[in-house]
């Protein structure tokens, strides 16, 4: 009888199916890394537009309302008060800051990938539970559960919006690869152009081409392989420091101004949130102490 | 797929399993348009503001040249020339890049002049496009018989 056959056939997949499933909507873990990434997010808005709106910078009022909006919003994501809320405030801001900011008044390079990155980083961190950790709003739930004489809540949370920034990595690095998998760029060529650009002038340097070419096969490869291989726990300890080094590489090479900060960063995501939850444990002595008592 | 869902998001009472049928067809949705974005330019060639395309550093370093001058000498042999020592420029200064083909004319006119009538330069320049190096000069004929 077929169907049977088919069933049985059919049953790989359907554990596949459902094992994806579980581990996008399904995965419940601690809360720190998402806290952590909350609190790195603002960090990295304030180091990359701080600066640029103060208040004085642009004394139009739209000018005005976004510096407002985005002090008041990464502020309340660094504190973690409204955390969630506060997240989806800043993300808000910063697609404001890229669309309308960038796109339609012109303002270079807030069109930029790290801009994008960052705003829909902070949309996707809203989506995880950077609330019950390292923050206000988890100082508060403890007070109130001391009040009402019960634990404190517990650090955890269902991880998909971690899930989502996994996701999202894995598109950015395998589509960064795929534009540059071209004769034009695996040649060299594209890769000295950029020195050219940055460094040399118009005047090209002798031992470029040879270096210039397994530099750009390198980095297809490397982008190619963060792409496939750092979700699984397996090849990701053998890609996490090259995937570093890269990022740090073009951070101090070539303008990629938060991009690479932000980058490194939501590689918490790609770590299980409760693996993270032991090391930071283990670093504040928290297990230690556990284990003696 | 729905039976997956429902086991995975657990055996919960009707209300949580519809609260976890719901995050997976927004978890689909967001995936899906992260997806659409860097497709939608590099597969299809559709480009949009809207849409993220994540073509890293693909603009930037296009247009630039890269250029070397050659100047031939009484004996006859053709030696490198310093385009910065013949036309007392900084190292550093503008003329470190030349970002077109008019630029690299007025370089060139500018190195005939000071070089002297009747002097012979050669210049080997190309320009970087998005396909790759484009040859815009070759050193096949004196550049300052133009």
């Amino acid at each position: 009888m077929p169907a049977p056959t088919d069933a049985a056939g059919l049953r790989p997949m359907h554990a596949l199916a459902a094992s994806f499933v579980h581990w996008a909507v399904g995965t419940e873990g601690s809360s720190r890394s998402s806290a952590l990434i909350r609190i790195g997010l603002a960090m990295l808005f304030w180091s990359r537009w701080a600066g640029e709106l103060l208040f004085y910078m642009d004394q139009s009022p739209i000018g005005l309302f976004l510096a407002a909006n985005f002090f008041v919003a990464t502020t309340l994501l660094f504190v973690g008060y409204q955390s969630r809320a506060a997240a989806v405030w800043t993300g808000a801001v910063g697609l404001a800051m890229y669309y309308y900011f960038g796109f339609q008044f012109g303002r270079e390079p807030w069109t930029h990938h790290h801009t994008y990155l960052l705003a829909v980083a902070a949309l996707l961190i809203a989506l995880t539970p950077c609330d019950r950790s390292y923050s206000l709003d988890r100082y508060l739930a403890v007070m109130r559960a001391e009040r009402a004489g019960l634990p404190a809540p517990a650090e955890r949370g269902n991880l998909w919006g971690l899930r989502l920034i996994v996701v999202q990595l894995c598109v950015l690095y395998f589509f960064a690869a795929f534009d540059k998998s071209s004769y034009a760029f695996l040649s060299g060529a594209r890769i000295e152009a950029i020195f050219l650009w940055y460094y040399a002038g118009s005047d090209y340097p002798a031992g470029l081409a040879w270096f210039a070419t397994i530099a750009s096969v390198a980095v297809v490869a490397l982008e190619y392989s963060l792409a496939f291989g750092l979700p699984f726990r397996a090849t990701r300890r053998y890609l996490l420091l090259p995937g570093l080094a890269f990022h740090a590489i073009i951070y101090v090479t070539l303008p990629v101004y938060t991009f690479s900060a932000t980058m490194v960063l939501l590689y918490l995501a790609y770590f299980d949130a409760d693996a993270v939850d032991k090391v930071i444990a283990r670093l504040q002595g928290i297990g230690l102490k556990e284990e003696i008592s | 797929m729905a039976d997956i869902i429902s086991i995975e998001t657990g055996a919960g009472p009707a209300g949580r399993l519809s609260a976890g049928r719901l995050r997976f067809c927004v978890f689909i949705a967001i995936a899906a348009f992260m997806i659409a974005g860097p497709a939608a330019e590099q597969v299809f060639g559709v480009q949009s503001p809207w849409l993220r395309s994540w073509t890293m550093f693909s603009a930037i370093g296009l247009g630039v040249i890269d250029a070397s001058f050659e100047i031939r000498q009484p004996d006859g042999a053709l030696v490198p020339l310093d385009r910065f020592a013949m036309l007392d420029a900084p190292r550093n200064g503008k003329l470190k890049w030349i970002q077109n083909p008019e630029e690299l004319a007025s370089v060139i006119k500018r190195l005939c002049t000071a070089a002297g009538q009747g002097s012979d330069i050669r210049v080997r320049a190309r320009l970087a496009t998005r396909d790759g190096w484009q040859i815009i000069h070759t050193d096949a004929e004196n550049a300052c018989a133009d």
